[in-house]
């Protein structure tokens, strides 16, 4: 389900799930740090405690100490952004079915798609499986990072701030660093923004996909279904430390004098 | 737009992606990790409180120690002094005590003989009274007899002179 505006291309169920997991960041976050007090912590506040102080001994890791405490926010809004949007695809999926005859509006925002030919071939796909009773099948409920967009939108977030940050340091300084060296071009303006992106929606994507071929398995697939859900919890967790770890790395090389 | 059949790169959704995810850095910059960084801080500054006051305590603690140990010293030494007065004190009164002890002693046995000494003259001379008038009385006796009182005299005076020298 997708529609244009302005030029660009909008999906909406990863709209809609972009929005879900902020919120429940958000909600999550908010309810952690009420009634903090500064004594001897108790309850959640230890729990949100540790989070914070794993995501700044990550950024510490790579900066001094006092530098590492401006990257908290950012390390702990992508840490647990990621993590919670990891695994929001493992507990289930929602995807609605659709037979019959679909509104002809229905159909257009099902075949938008980057070219005018790619977007004809795609409502022929459509229209004959419509046609063919088989129907076609939306998903509206999925992990964001297994979308490419949501991903490439938090690399380009962390590439963009760190790129910043050196410039606001030194222009002279980044601009050295990552023109004057044609590694350092490849580096930034290839590796970086594919890899970063790719690497996480690659696992998730993965395991989506996989998760969706043992559910079609039906019982015999079920105890390989179960010990995949479980590993699935366990690749969105590192996936999210990964991200944030490699998010501070690219930041420390601009944030931190010399290289 | 990107489309791979299933994976597809959306521009739009990318934007929109990047516009939520800055609200949701914003509102938990706000909300949670603001909150958080001032309780650490606080803490912070707590603990070092805490840790100053302890020390200030500790170093209170020593002064008054080293304070207690010089009075308790002072008051030992003062006692000490006190008791070594009040001995030599007692001493000496002892000593007075004998003395005067003493010298009452010696007066008491001087004006003895001096009493005795006056008593013996006394008597001497008494005796020597006597002695005169018993010889007078036996002078007349004997010059009834003879009436030569120039030897008279002299025999008399040898014998008043042995009397003296027996006594």
């Amino acid at each position: 389900m997708r529609f244009r505006w302005l030029g660009m291309v909008f999906d909406i169920p990863t709209m809609i799930m972009t929005v879900i997991t902020a919120v429940i960041v958000f909600l999550f976050l908010f309810f952690m740090t009420r009634r903090m007090h500064a004594g001897v912590p108790s309850g959640r506040q230890n729990v949100i405690e540790w989070v914070f102080d794993f995501v700044r001994g990550i950024a510490g890791n790579f900066m001094d100490a006092k530098t590492a405490t401006k990257f908290v926010t950012l390390g702990l809004t992508l840490f647990i952004y990621i993590f919670i949007s990891n695994q929001l695809g493992v507990a289930f999926n929602i995807t609605t079915h659709h037979t019959g005859q679909v509104s002809e509006r229905v159909l257009d925002m099902l075949s938008v798609s980057g070219t005018p030919e790619a977007e004809e071939a795609k409502r022929a796909v459509i229209e004959e499986k419509l046609a063919a009773g088989e129907g076609v099948e939306i998903a509206w409920w999925k992990s964001p990072t297994a979308t490419p967009s949501v991903t490439f939108a938090l690399a380009l977030c962390v590439l963009l701030y760190s790129h910043y940050i050196g410039i606001r340091k030194s222009f002279s300084g980044w601009f050295k660093h990552v023109f004057l060296n044609p590694i350092h071009i490849l580096e930034e303006f290839i590796i970086k923004p594919l890899t970063l992106p790719l690497r996480l929606f690659g696992n998730i994507f993965a395991g989506e996909v996989l998760i969706g071929f043992l559910l079609a398995g039906g019982v015999f697939a079920s105890i390989p279904l179960f010990l995949w859900e479980g590993y699935s919890v366990f690749v969105g967790s590192i996936q999210a430390f990964i991200f944030l770890a490699l998010s501070m790395v690219y930041i420390s090389q601009q944030a931190n004098d010399g290289h | 737009m990107l489309d791979f059949g299933q994976v597809t790169l959306e521009l739009g959704s990318l934007l929109f992606q990047v516009i939520v995810f800055i609200i949701l850095l914003i509102a938990v910059s706000k909300f949670a990790t603001g909150p958080i960084s001032a309780m650490l801080e606080k803490r912070r500054q707590h603990v070092e409180n805490e840790i100053s006051a302890a020390e200030r305590s500790r170093q209170e603690a020593e002064t008054l120690l080293s304070e207690q140990r010089r009075l308790l010293d002072e008051a030992r030494n003062e006692a000490k002094a006190i008791l070594d007065r009040v001995t030599k004190q007692a001493g000496d009164e002892a000593a007075r005590i004998v003395e005067e002890a003493r010298a009452t002693a010696e007066r008491l046995k001087a004006e003895a003989q001096a009493d005795l000494a006056r008593e013996v003259e006394k008597a001497k001379a008494e005796l020597r009274e006597q002695v005169t008038g018993l010889s007078v009385l036996l002078a007349s006796k004997i010059i009834e007899k003879e009436l030569d009182e120039a030897t008279q005299k002299s025999s008399i005076d040898q014998f008043l002179k042995q009397v003296g020298d027996r006594l």
